[in-house]
């Protein structure tokens, strides 16, 4: 399989590992990427005052990967969002289309024209059976919770490959490599990634509750697939730490880098040491038994005894 | 006190017009918006409802000028749920680009700083093709926070740049023309 690749600012700065992880893994699934020439910003969520600025910024990239003959993968979910919308827009709306193919002196390809995000590729082009045969590890010891996201699975007349309100591509993505997907409702929550610069502490509050929840649910990482999602989760979390008085210390892995390591591939080819939080101790507890712990259950009045003191 | 002689009965003409707002006049108030809002679960005084009704009366200068009008996260839940497809995201923006609108002709004032940001952001864009992370977040600590807000900021900005993942100077791409055009084009 061949395919654009649109990486998105992000993808080479702040999550220059999704980057690395995305091209290892997909050369391991047998997809050849060909990153589109001199691409652009699609705008992000900060030209969402301006709906046309933003599906014209957006146009310009798919133009650009119809030039290569190529369907287009996008692991970033904000890009995957815009370019997808514009791509609507580019074949339905006839005055906006003609706007941008005056801006550019370049006709839209309307037909045969595909725009998808990475973990739809890999989880329905490739298919999650057909990636388990490359896998060469059994994650085991890895317990998880799949976070989707906003844009990623919403809104469903753009991103049409899973539900919206219960998604469930990445949890059988994580399952096929032997780690524990556990339940989590807050997978398609927002992190507050928008309201980052801002305002922060509305932003932390938002990102403390997917935390708060990951840790009971007795999760050792969050397993994402938005570099947005990364930058508050993981970028940030020291920063949630401190704001919150409070210890977090969960690994964040691209659901790129996660099957990576079911691939076999080393921490270094999946740039795992670029991650902030640090997942060595996460990986070094992969395929090691979980020492038992005995819970002994202490009734209701005791405890409320102990707390009285 | 609402006093109907203040209303402006054109308002959700003039959001319907903006691309993005068409669809305002679906809106018939359920609440379903506001009651999945991840926004609202932590600031009651976000009311993404409230915003569409005081916009259907009328209730222009109050909508523009509300500083929730900021706090929109874009995550697109209120979009997914509403029965009646109102595409709330998007009539958010559609307002925003009203308000911005009017701030720049200097009939309101803006003080929400996300209104900075997305500026500064859509502005490097504009001239680079990229947004230039270091210059921009930098330029809006400064702006709203000062010399200290870039000092704050000075610690994470390391910790990126160690890893690799900041770069010191804009990324411009080739067809800097072309994205002037879009600009053009879309302005018109």
């Amino acid at each position: 399989m061949k395919l654009a690749y649109y990486p998105g600012c992000t993808l080479h700065g702040t999550a220059r590992e999704y980057d690395a992880s995305t091209k290892t893994v997909s050369k391991i699934a047998c997809i050849e990427l060909v990153e589109i020439p001199d691409w652009n910003c699609c705008g992000a969520l900060e030209a969402i005052f301006d709906k046309e600025l933003s599906m014209g910024l957006s146009a310009r990239n798919n133009m650009q990967a119809q030039k290569l003959g190529l369907d287009l993968v996008i692991p970033c979910s904000i890009c995957s969002h815009n370019l997808g919308r514009a791509d609507t827009a580019m074949k339905t709306d006839e005055i906006f289309r003609g706007k941008i193919e005056k801006a550019l002196g370049n006709k839209y390809k309307q037909n045969g024209f595909k725009i998808k995000h990475l973990l739809d590729v890999m989880v329905n082009d490739i298919g999650v059976e057909a990636l388990a045969q490359k896998f060469k590890k059994n994650l085991k010891g890895i317990k998880a919770v799949p976070y989707y996201g906003c844009l990623l699975v919403r809104p469903s007349e753009v991103s049409k490959f899973d539900n919206p309100e219960n998604p469930t591509s990445l949890d059988n993505l994580i399952k096929a490599t032997g780690a524990e997907c556990l339940p989590f409702s807050q997978k398609t929550k927002c992190c507050g990634g928008n309201l980052l610069m801002s305002n922060q502490d509305y932003a932390f509050k938002l990102t403390q509750k997917l935390f708060d929840e990951a840790k009971a649910s007795g999760a050792n990482c969050i397993v994402v697939a938005c570099p947005m999602c990364h930058m508050l989760l993981d970028c940030q979390q020291s920063a949630v730490e401190k704001a919150h008085n409070t210890k977090i210390d969960l690994p964040i892995l691209y659901f790129t880098q996660l099957i990576g390591l079911a691939m076999g591939l080393s921490e270094k080819e999946l740039e795992l040491d670029r991650n902030m939080v640090s997942p060595s101790k996460l990986i070094s507890s992969i395929g090691k038994e979980e020492p038992k712990v005995e819970i002994k259950a202490v009734p209701k009045v005791e405890k409320e005894a102990e707390a009285a003191q | 006190m609402i006093k109907s002689s203040d209303l402006d009965p054109n308002f959700k003409y003039e959001i319907a017009n903006e691309p993005g707002g068409e669809n305002i006049k679906l809106c018939f108030n359920c609440t379903g918006c506001t009651v999945g809002c991840p926004v609202t679960e932590i600031d009651t005084g976000y009311n993404p409802r409230k915003i569409l009704r005081k916009a259907l009366l009328g209730m222009r200068n109050e909508v523009l000028t509300d500083e929730s009008l900021w706090l929109c996260a874009s995550c697109y839940l209120c979009y997914e749920r509403c029965p009646q497809d109102v595409k709330i995201t998007e009539v958010m923006g559609a307002i925003r680009a009203i308000a911005q609108r009017d701030a720049k002709a200097g009939k309101i004032k803006i003080t929400h700083p996300k209104h900075k940001f997305d500026t500064l952001f859509i502005n490097s864009v504009k001239s680079n093709g990229k947004w230039y992370e270091a210059g921009v977040s930098g330029m809006f600590m400064f702006m709203t926070k000062g010399l200290g807000g870039v000092i704050g900021y000075a610690p994470m900005g390391l910790e990126l740049f160690k890893k690799g993942k900041l770069s010191i100077l804009p990324h411009r791409i080739k067809g800097t023309n072309e994205i002037k055009n879009i600009f053009k084009e879309i302005e018109k």
